[in-house]
């Protein structure tokens, strides 16, 4: 445990560039994966009652 | 000797006067109030018969009964307490420790030194993490509400069939409150357009950037110079010309002679296969 924060300090916290641009990589990081996980959970959440998911019942696509 | 012995003698008597835990002194069986017995059997000049002229005021003292202890007579007089039932400290007493001791913080303190330091920056960096995304969503939500719904998006475009076009005229229509140029250029047109010597102009371009098919070319109608709207099959160049300043385009819509700086700009179009639709926007 003391070894693994003194190398998160040492690799990490120690230079504040690399501790801020961690932080902004991290925020867009955090974002982008949110936003997918909170997707995927209103798509599974919501199965068979958005359009995309009845879309076939309703539409004959010309060349399907 | 006799005497003596006789003074020192020691009884066991019960103590007439006691004192109660409020420091009041108690005399039990003692009634000051009761009247001396009349004509006690001798007159020797201390009075008639009466209340006794020893009797303590009221506020000093009185008797009263008890179911415990009986006849109970009281004085309330300030005497010092003769015995100490019960600790009594006051404000000013000093407390047994008058030494200030720091307490044992010992058990609250960190363990590991740099494991606290580990954990206390992972937090200070989790919450700019969490700081930094609420910030830019807040930024980019505040944005988008700036931008176009879809429904007006859809009403931006206008589609215009090309069939009603003939080879050689040119169309006017408005698209966002603008004038669009739509001209349907024949091959010689586009033989001369394509052979210009664009490297030379003003606001050099390709004929080739400026259309998507040849015989198709769309443009915005506001001259580049102060917006005015050129006119048709007009100017030195057998393109548009320009009234207000006499700027001359060319049959590709660019500059080539005038005050204008730079070609006729051109808007997004599409052009739709199925329906031979021209879609703008």
């Amino acid at each position: 445990m003391g070894a693994l924060a003194n190398a998160f300090y040492n690799s990490v916290v120690k230079r504040n560039s690399v501790y801020v641009t961690s932080i902004f990589a991290g925020a867009f990081a955090f974002g982008v994966g949110f936003d997918t996980a909170i997707t995927s959970f209103w798509d599974s959440w919501n199965k068979g009652k958005q359009w995309k998911d009845i879309r076939d019942k309703y539409v004959q696509d010309a060349d399907s | 000797m006799a005497a003596v012995q006789l003074a020192k003698k020691a009884v066991s008597l019960p103590p007439t006067c006691r004192t109660l835990a409020s420091g009041v002194p108690a005399a039990s069986y003692i009634n000051f109030n009761v009247r001396e017995p009349a004509g006690h059997g001798h007159a020797h000049g201390h009075g008639a018969a009466g209340p006794r002229s020893d009797v303590p005021a009221r506020w000093a003292g009185g008797v009263s009964t008890s179911s415990s202890a009986g006849l109970v007579s009281k004085s309330f007089v300030s005497v010092p307490s003769t015995g100490v039932l019960q600790r009594r400290l006051m404000h000013s007493t000093l407390p047994a420790k008058v030494e200030p001791q720091v307490p044992d913080f010992s058990h609250y303190e960190a363990k590991s030194d740099s494991t606290n330091r580990g954990v206390a920056y992972m937090m200070i960096g989790g919450m700019g993490l969490l700081s930094a995304s609420v910030a830019k969503s807040t930024v980019t939500e505040f944005l988008s509400t700036m931008a176009a719904s879809a429904d007006v998006l859809a009403m931006a475009k206008v589609e215009i069939e090309l069939a009603s076009i003939p080879e050689g005229k040119n169309a006017i229509i408005k698209w966002r409150g603008k004038p669009v140029f739509i001209r349907h250029r024949t091959q010689d047109e586009v033989q001369e357009a394509r052979q210009t010597d664009w490297k030379a102009l003003r606001d050099p371009q390709r004929d080739e950037e400026r259309t998507k098919k040849p015989e198709w070319l769309v443009m915005l109608g506001v001259c580049t110079h102060l917006g005015c709207v050129p006119i048709g099959e007009a100017g030195d160049f057998g393109g548009w010309f320009c009234p207000c300043h006499g700027s001359h385009y060319d049959i590709s819509g660019r500059i080539r002679k005038g005050p204008a700086p730079s070609n006729l700009e051109v808007p997004v179009y599409d052009f739709d296969e199925a329906n031979n639709l021209l879609v703008i926007g």
